[in-house]
């Protein structure tokens, strides 16, 4: 039986007096897309934070592809690729060069990198982007380098937050195709994300998180039971969306 | 201020504009002076030194005094940067959004740059030119009056251009400028007992050459003005004036441009890719993941202006420390011109992952990327800073060929394998993040003094066995001195990498977090009366609060004292003894005493963190 891609058992964690994490369980089945959403805060990008060991949990058990992502952190990391939130990147590196060092980092061997990232500069439009400083780049050429660099191992799970913030309609709508490739190739993306139309486009399952615990999962169909997705996330997240009320000096006739 | 500015009928007009600057720093100024003492205690020290100033302008030098001005003026374009004069300050920026023209804009900044204890006392300082002027008469002091609030604008002008050209440029330009005038200021501070008998003879009378170059500095135009033909004072005063006029033109241009692109002074570089075929062959032999933090290390190196500002201010720390004495004629220093270099490189090192630390989620999910990162680090600090303690050795033994070189020489391997590496530790150790790593400032200083001692002891701690063995050793022992030098700092250079990569591999987390954090961490609350169960739950954190506070005892008066200072009382082991036991025992306890801080400094870092997390919530 093949085991799933990132398996989540019982995760906790406490930041002060704030649990973040409460105790999710979430299981990503090989070959899918599956998306990770809930309200800011939610406690997403903890969660995904402690799913690729940039967070230690304070319990809870975390597998990678029937790995156990604790103790077998070196076999673990070499099989998943990483765009974590935030974006901070080694500033002082043109976009080729972060390549060029995360492929060092991983060993790769050098005509190997060199020419996985002339494709990836290539298909995703970073011609300008690889040879301008990183902390001179926009948001969005950054989002897209981050995602060449966690591609470019090939790994067989990637977990992406907010991959698609920022990022141009035009350069989005590659990335969309490079991920339904990569996942149809069998790997396995999980991702972050704020957009329910995504979700409902590419995913397909969805993990609906609320206040650190998992509120609803499964397909997204399952999930959004019959109403749009959207509609039931807001539903299932106990809030009411509000801005009908006051404001009268700004929507007022003049 | 958005609201005030496009009131109609309150700020209307020009004048409107120009004055809302003003009053928006003469707010922030009252709320700083209000929440932090030191402007207050800066502005006492500023006006004890005018006062020096106006009082040796009644009878001083010339020459000097126009050099004293000059030096004034330079101090208060550069010390901001240094000292983080920007914060607090009204810049082009704020007024990107307001319905401002360019000059008004620049006239409001310049007036909210007048409006502050700097520019006050600064005029005052200023006020010696025309107190020296009296001597020659009323029109005098009036020309150098003149002259004096000439130099003045001078100064806050070019100040406003340096706080927005170099302070938010962070280009390497401004990045070298800063540590060669931080390096100077502290290689100076260093070597007083040198410089001092020649700045005696400078304030009693300019030297000849002095004079000669003074005539080219507008500092002293203003007096020159008075003293000389009139045809010439005319000349000088008005050169003056062209050059304040050229600068506040410039400094509109700037304005005009930051309001108008909307975008600071900062040029958006486009960098060719080098091929990555022929990248750093001659490491060959180090592993694939190592070469790439070398790679990434040493391009950070040439291109972070704190970084390359550091590097500039230990090159010239150690030149000048080792050079400076030879105003008193001493050049037994020259050789280690190289050691010291490496010393300071070693202490401005500590604190390099506060620059750069949110970037390390990249090792952090890598296989092994915790090891290459330790081993790229130390690395590439060796590959740069090798050279330079070697280029500045030599030099220095070229130009005092009469002085003996060993100990400098079998010193600076010992310096180099401990500051490569222990650097890395104590940053990973006490990370202190910058505001912004994409864009820091001249005035960003993520280094405290603890990692800098830290670093230096580190330093000394490699280099003591050459030392010793040199001043206390045999007199067959000169030849084991480079064996001993290369032991010593390979012995530290292991050491060093053994902590941080036991400090990344088991905290590495927790040091990311550190470096993403905006808000102190919660404190490690450390009972003040005897209470059992905190101690019983709290086992490291005891351990660590015993041996920092006892480690103390054999390091300085177990060891130092009897060693250096030849102090034996009663309670001092080695006082006991005498001869080659008396050093080995001396030394034996400086030994156990660092292993017991250092042991501490392992343990404090290991203690449990308040609130069960050693991480803030990340978004999310």
């Amino acid at each position: 039986m093949i085991p799933p891609a990132l398996e989540i058992r019982g995760l906790v964690k406490t930041f002060a007096a704030h649990r973040a994490v409460d105790g999710i369980d979430l299981t990503v089945h090989p070959g899918t897309f599956h998306g990770i959403v809930g309200p800011n805060g939610a406690g997403k990008s903890t969660t995904i934070g402690m799913a690729v060991g940039l967070v230690t949990p304070d319990s809870g058990q975390i597998r990678i592809l029937g790995h156990d992502a604790l103790r077998e952190r070196g076999l673990t990391r070499a099989l998943t690729g990483v765009l974590p939130d935030g974006l901070d990147f080694p500033e002082r590196l043109t976009g080729a060069e972060l390549l060029r060092y995360s492929a060092g980092l991983r060993g790769l061997p050098r005509a190997t990198a060199a020419d996985r990232a002339a494709e990836l500069i290539d298909v995703l439009g970073l011609t300008k982007g690889a040879g301008t400083p990183l902390a001179d780049c926009s948001t969005g050429t950054r989002k897209k380098l981050g995602l060449a660099q966690a591609l470019l191992h090939a790994p067989r799970l990637l977990v992406l937050d907010e991959p698609f913030e920022a990022v141009d309609p035009v350069s989005a709508a590659t990335i969309r195709q490079v991920l339904r490739r990569f996942v149809a190739g069998g790997g396995t993306c999980v991702l972050s994300t704020h957009s329910m139309l995504l979700v409902e486009q590419m995913c397909d399952e969805v993990t609906v998180i609320h206040q650190g615990q998992v509120v609803a999962a499964g397909s997204v169909a399952e999930v959004a039971a019959g109403s749009s997705l959207e509609d039931r996330f807001v539903e299932l997240v106990g809030a009411e969306a509000s801005g009908s009320a006051g404001l009268d000096w700004l929507t007022g006739a003049r | 201020m958005s609201t005030q500015l496009t009131a109609p009928g309150q700020l209307g007009g020009a004048l409107g504009a120009i004055t809302v600057p003003a009053r928006m720093r003469a707010t922030m100024l009252r709320r700083s002076l209000r929440e932090h003492p030191g402007p207050t205690v800066a502005g006492l020290v500023g006006l004890l030194a005018a006062a020096w100033l106006i009082r040796y302008a009644h009878r001083g030098d010339q020459h000097t005094l126009g050099l004293l001005a000059g030096a004034w003026v330079l101090g208060w374009i550069v010390l901001p940067l240094l000292l983080g004069g920007g914060r607090g300050r009204v810049l082009p920026a704020h007024l990107r959004l307001e319905p401002i023209g360019g000059v008004s804009a620049a006239i409001g900044l310049l007036a909210a740059s007048a409006i502050g204890i700097g520019p006050a006392v600064s005029l005052m300082a200023l006020a010696a030119l025309p107190v020296h002027a009296a001597r020659y008469g009323t029109v005098a002091v009036l020309v150098t009056a003149g002259g004096a609030v000439l130099l003045w604008l001078l100064g806050l002008i070019g100040s406003a251009i340096a706080l927005e050209v170099v302070g938010h440029a962070g280009g390497p330009a401004g990045a070298l400028l800063t540590g060669v005038f931080t390096g100077t200021a502290m290689g100076v501070a260093g070597s007083l007992w040198a410089v001092f008998p020649w700045v005696s003879v400078l304030l009693v009378a300019a030297p000849e050459e002095v004079v000669r170059a003074m005539a080219y500095v507008p500092s002293a135009w203003p007096v020159s003005a008075v003293t000389g033909p009139t045809g010439q004072g005319v000349r000088l005063m008005a050169t003056l004036v062209g050059i304040v006029a050229l600068c506040a033109a410039a400094y509109i241009m700037l304005v005009r441009r930051v309001i108008a692109a909307g975008a600071p002074f900062r040029p958006r570089r486009t960098t060719a890719a080098s091929p990555a075929t022929t990248e750093r062959e001659w490491l060959g032999w180090v592993p694939a993941a190592t070469r790439a933090v070398v790679g990434r290390e040493l391009r950070a190196w040439m291109r972070h202006p704190l970084r390359l500002q550091y590097l500039a201010f230990a090159v010239v720390y150690g030149a000048l420390l080792a050079g400076l004495p030879l105003l008193s004629d001493v050049d037994l220093l020259l050789p280690w011109a190289g050691p010291l270099a490496v010393l300071g490189a070693a202490a401005m090192s500590a604190g390099l992952v506060g620059l750069d630390g949110t970037a390390l989620w990249l090792p952090l999910t890598t296989p092994g990327g915790e090891r290459a990162e330790v081993r790229g680090r130390a690395l590439a600090w060796l590959v740069l800073v090798t050279p330079i303690g070697l280029l500045l050795t030599v030099a220095g033994i070229l130009l005092a060929p009469d002085v003996d070189p060993l100990a400098a020489l079998c010193t600076l391997p010992a310096l180099l394998g401990a500051g490569a590496s222990v650097p890395v530790w104590v940053s990973l150790l006490r990370v202190r993040p910058v505001a912004d790593p994409r864009h820091p400032t001249a005035a960003d200083n993520p280094t405290d003094i603890v990692s800098v001692l830290v670093a230096t002891a580190a330093g000394l701690l490699a280099a003591a066995p050459v030392l010793a063995l040199m001043i206390w050793g045999p007199p067959g022992a000169a030849l084991l001195l480079p064996l001993v030098g290369l032991l010593g700092g390979a012995a530290v250079w292991w050491g060093g990498v053994w902590l941080a990569d036991e400090r990344f591999a088991r905290r590495g987390t927790a040091v990311l977090a550190a470096a993403g954090q905006r808000s102190r961490p919660p404190e490690t609350v450390l009972p003040l009366t005897w209470e059992a169960q905190w101690y019983r739950e709290n086992k490291s954190t005891a351990w660590a609060l015993g041996l920092l506070t006892v480690g103390w005892i054999p390091v300085i008066p177990q060891g130092l004292m009897p060693l250096a200072f030849g102090i034996d009382s009663g309670w001092i082991v080695a006082g006991h003894l005498s001869g080659s036991t008396h050093t080995a025992v001396g030394l034996a306890m400086v030994g156990l005493g660092v292993a017991m801080l250092l042991t501490g400094l392992v343990l404090w870092d290991r203690r449990p963190q308040p609130g069960g997390s050693a991480q803030p919530a990340p978004p999310g």
